[in-house]
């Protein structure tokens, strides 16, 4: 029986001042399987992950190798032991080759020279036996993210790992590559190789793993099989309560235009193409219109083209039929759009200001909250006050509390209160749940909903395909800059969006104007 | 019972604000330095046969008490007691570090380190000396002279702020780099300006080298009675002044418009922009600001009417400009402490003074205290990061031993959110 686990972590409690980060988390990987390790954002994932490399001791809790116990004080431990792990965020050398970064760290070597052919050639039986095409004398940096993630995989198994993990792997993959890499996953798991795959996304888990444990708040839910089981059954194991998947909606009424884009173009002054090329598209009042593509594809560029936080290289920008090209930042903010923005830490807060502070970001200076010169203190604390409580925004100190210490999700709420509160007929929302649970999520499509059925203009930018289908009334797919096609949600499938999203399609205008009419 | 904890809570509630911890942060960097400076003294005392151990107590005495030293009375032994020379003179020196202190300070608010102020305090020496100094004294009213040196010195020091910051918003080079330049630039420059200057004081009483005293203008600042407090020192309404200032940069940055948009450039440039605010702008008016604050702490300095400018400084800056980093990272940037953390600063020189004039030990020691002061205060973060993890600590022990903490817990809450509710009201 001990044999049949090849890793386990039996009882895992890892404890942070005033928080547990994982309360007696049992998982057990059997050889040769793919296992899911499903939970929301801060349920414990990536706590219980750095435990098993060693990064932090657990409190209380055993880690077994093929049944036998082991003590890991580090990644080196780790790596002895068999384990490997693509991270989210690629651990990779930008400016080394492909094969030198597959071979840092465990150089083979010979009188302090580095044994370039009999590497070379492990590497390339490798990337052949499970066809990971890849050019091994690349520099990373002139790669695209597929194939460094590609490197990853290869890093892990020129280590002869057994145990692969790979964290949210596909949040930067097309549905093409997902599908890819899932095949590739498969393969792995035919060799013997065992493989712990951490996401939150439900269809993928569905298609390809074994069996599913899931994590939440710190806590160990339970662990089942993969066929026996439903998403929305994982899905409330995984938030605690029933949640609804799809959007409750009925069909758009779209009215006059709100934003109106003509021939866009932002950057590539100089260097010939830019990072948005004459793109032109409308947003009606009362519909939802999502840019689709894959991150970098031009999507961030093109909303601070029209949001004014980028200098524009050439088009015409038009809000409400009034030409508002021209217009700084605040004016443009000012004549009518809520803009959520893509990185909450970056652009939508001050992470140092408090709550209150942060609620009326782009509204200090209005007569409401600011006379003569100075904050009208108490106007500020009564806004934010009210705000929390209609969009009920946690946090230890209301209104007082250091944004920085709230939890991420409650930051979006945040930005989220301050933004549809404004009231604005234009709403720019940029990747909104991006980082968020599900249950979080819902609640979030459901407000953008709301906004749309009060007749609000809403442009919805995500990279996550499952969000635009959902979501949207009508969808434009991005790609190096450009618009490759239009689509209706009810009348197109996620594999055909990925098509025009990774450039392999590309629809002419006419046809467009043919599925409008 | 119940008073009692309620004196325990309150205790607790004071000591969990930020401001509780910043303070006390500061309080043990200059405990440290102080206490190493009594060691070195000690050292020094038990090395060096001329000192011997009844020199290095009477050097401890200075560094803490030295401010309170009366001289030596007829048996050579130390004599304290209030001593108004030194307390005077320890607000004169307070006067241009509050200042430098207060640019500094400001600076950071908009994230920007301002190591500009020793230039920024030349640029406003040399407009405040010129101005004071070339407007005849007999067609203009003396005291109108001295406001527009004043506002001429603050002006000066504005516009040698501004290049550093134009140089960060718009061509984005590092202000540290830029404010290097300038300061050498300013030690230079003025040298030049003075080099063939009529404004050189033509060696009266043997010293060369120094321009006039505005006095000869018939300038000086008012003294506002506190000469009659403080009767043989060289205190004047300059610190009045200066702790005004310190007030109004504090109503500027925690009251208005304009410090919301400092702060939020200065915590988040990006989100500032994303709000609509110029943060370009916001830099460089930030950093006139701060210069504009140097400037003015020069101008007080040698409005004085007591005090000299040395003008060939081409190879030096002016201490009085590098302190103010000091002064502000002791102060956390908090133009209110920045007046306290500024007298403290004299305070030790004063003290280095008299250890000078009354020891064989010299003034560098303090020196060495001001240092390691300015070293730990850079720490300051880490301190008071070590302050609050060792509450954590405590308060995990505390309840794993008894439960009713959790309850001690809710009513600090509880007393948090009414006084907050006070604050609103």
């Amino acid at each position: 029986m001990s044999g049949e686990y090849i890793i386990e972590m039996v009882g895992i409690t890892k404890e942070f001042p005033g928080i547990i980060a994982n309360d007696n988390i049992t998982l057990q990987l059997k050889k040769g399987e793919i296992h899911a390790l499903l939970g929301e954002n801060g349920a414990g994932k990536s706590t219980l992950m750095s435990v098993l490399f060693g990064m932090y001791q657990p409190e209380k809790g055993v880690i077994k190798k093929n049944g036998k116990p082991v003590k890991i004080y580090g990644p080196n431990d780790a790596t002895a032991l068999g384990i490997g792990m693509v991270h989210q965020h690629f651990k990779l050398i930008d400016v080394f080759t492909v094969l030198d970064n597959i071979i840092l760290g465990a150089e083979t070597t010979k009188v302090g020279f580095i044994e370039r052919k009999a590497v070379e050639s492990k590497v390339t039986e490798l990337s052949e036996r499970y066809s990971l095409k890849i050019d091994l004398h690349k520099k990373i940096e002139d790669i695209s993210v597929g194939m460094q993630q590609r490197v990853e995989i290869l890093k892990m198994l020129y280590r002869d790992n057994e145990i692969l993990i790979f964290d949210e792997p596909t949040a930067v993959l097309t549905p093409q590559e997902t599908a890819e890499l899932m095949n590739i996953m498969r393969k792995f798991a035919q060799e013997g190789k065992s493989i712990l795959f951490i996401t939150h996304k439900l269809n993928e888990i569905m298609s390809v793993s074994d069996r599913v444990s899931v994590i939440r708040k710190g806590k160990y839910i339970g662990t089942v099989e993969t066929k026996e089981t439903t998403k929305e059954e994982l899905s409330e194991m995984m938030v605690g309560r029933p949640v609804e998947l799809s959007v409750k909606k009925e069909k758009a009424k779209p009215k006059h235009s709100v934003l109106r884009v003509e021939n866009l173009s932002v950057g590539g002054k100089n260097s010939g193409k830019g990072a948005v090329n004459g793109v032109s598209f409308e947003v009606k009042s009362g519909e939802i219109l999502a840019i689709a593509g894959i991150d970098g594809n031009g999507q961030s560029e093109l909303i601070k083209g029209i949001t004014g936080l980028e200098k524009i290289s050439g088009g015409r920008i038009f809000l409400c039929d009034e030409d508002i090209t021209d217009f700084s930042v605040r004016k443009k903010l000012q004549s009518g759009i809520s803009h959520i923005p893509e990185d909450r830490h970056k652009h939508g807060l001050v992470l140092d200001f408090s709550l209150e502070n942060n609620c009326v970001l782009q509204r200090y200076f209005e007569e409401e909250f600011q006379q003569k010169g100075f904050i009208k203190n108490s106007a500020v604390r009564k806004y934010a006050t009210d705000l929390i409580d209609l969009f009920d925004i946690r946090s230890n100190q209301g209104p007082v509390t250091l944004t920085r210490s709230m939890s991420g999700g409650n930051q979006q709420k945040a930005v989220i209160a301050r933004e549809l509160d404004r009231n604005q007929p234009l709403i720019i929302a940029v990747q909104p749940t991006r980082g968020l649970d599900v249950g979080a999520i819902e609640n979030i499509h459901r407000e953008l909903v709301k906004k749309r059925d009060e007749g609000k203009a809403i442009l919805l930018v995500s990279f996550e395909l499952e969000e635009v289908m959902n979501v949207s009334d009508r969808i434009l797919v991005i790609y190096e800059g450009e618009i490759a096609g239009e689509f209706y949600p009810d009348k197109t499938t996620v594999s055909e969006l990925g098509l025009y999203m990774a450039g392999t399609k590309r629809k002419e205008e006419s046809d467009s104007d043919e599925q409008k009419s | 019972m119940s008073k009692n904890h309620e004196i325990r809570s309150k205790i607790k509630h004071v000591y969990s604000k930020d401001g509780t911890k910043t303070a006390l942060a500061s309080l043990l960097s200059i405990a440290t330095g102080l206490a190493v400076g009594g060691i070195i003294i000690m050292l020094v005392s038990v090395f060096n046969s001329d000192i011997g151990l009844k020199g290095g107590i009477e050097g401890l005495k200075l560094i803490f008490f030295g401010v309170f030293n009366k001289g030596r009375d007829a048996f050579g032994e130390l004599v304290f007691g209030f001593n108004p020379v030194n307390i005077g003179n320890l607000l004169f020196r307070a006067t241009p570090v509050i200042m430098t202190g207060l640019s500094v300070a400001v600076a950071f608010k908009t994230g920007l380190f301002n190591i500009g102020a020793p230039g920024q305090y030349l640029a406003g020496t040399a407009a405040t000396l010129i101005l004071a100094l070339k407007i005849p004294g007999y067609i203009i009213p003396p005291f109108a002279i001295w406001i527009i040196a004043f506002v001429g010195g603050m002006a000066a020091g504005a516009l040698w702020g501004a290049i550093p910051g134009i140089l960060k918003a718009y061509l984005r080079i590092n202000e540290v780099l830029a404010c290097i330049m300038t300061n050498w630039i300013a030690a230079n420059g003025v040298t030049w300006i003075f080099e063939n200057s009529t404004l050189r004081n033509g060696g009266e009483s043997g010293k060369v080298g120094f321009i006039m005293k505005t006095t000869a203008n018939g300038v000086a600042t008012a003294k506002f009675g506190l000469d009659r407090i403080f009767p043989g020192s060289q205190v004047n309404g300059g610190f009045f002044i200066a702790v005004i200032f310190a007030i109004l940069v504090y109503i500027i940055i925690t009251k208005t418009v304009l410090g919301y948009e400092m702060k939020a450039c200065g915590y988040n440039k990006d989100a500032a922009e994303y709000a609509g605010i110029k943060s370009k702008r916001m830099i460089v008016f930030s950093m006139a600001f701060a210069g504009a604050l140097s400037g003015g702490g020069a101008a007080l300095y040698y409005l004085s009417g007591n005090t000299e400018f040395f003008w060939s400084t081409y190879q030096s800056l002016p201490t009085e400009g590098f302190n103010g980093i000091p002064i502000a990272l002791l102060a956390s940037n908090n133009p209110i402490a920045v007046i306290f953390t500024g007298s403290f600063m004299s305070v030790l020189s004063v003290a280095g003074q008299q250890l000078k004039n009354l020891t064989s030990y010299n003034e560098y020691i303090t020196d060495i205290i001001i240092g390691i002061i300015v070293y730990l205060s850079a720490f300051s973060l880490v301190i008071k990061n070590f302050i609050s993890s060792d509450k954590k600590i405590l308060r995990r022990k505390a309840s794993s031993a008894d439960e009713n903490t959790h309850s001690d817990e809710e009513i600090i809450t509880q007393a948090h959110i009414q006084s907050e509710e006070g604050d609103g009201a």
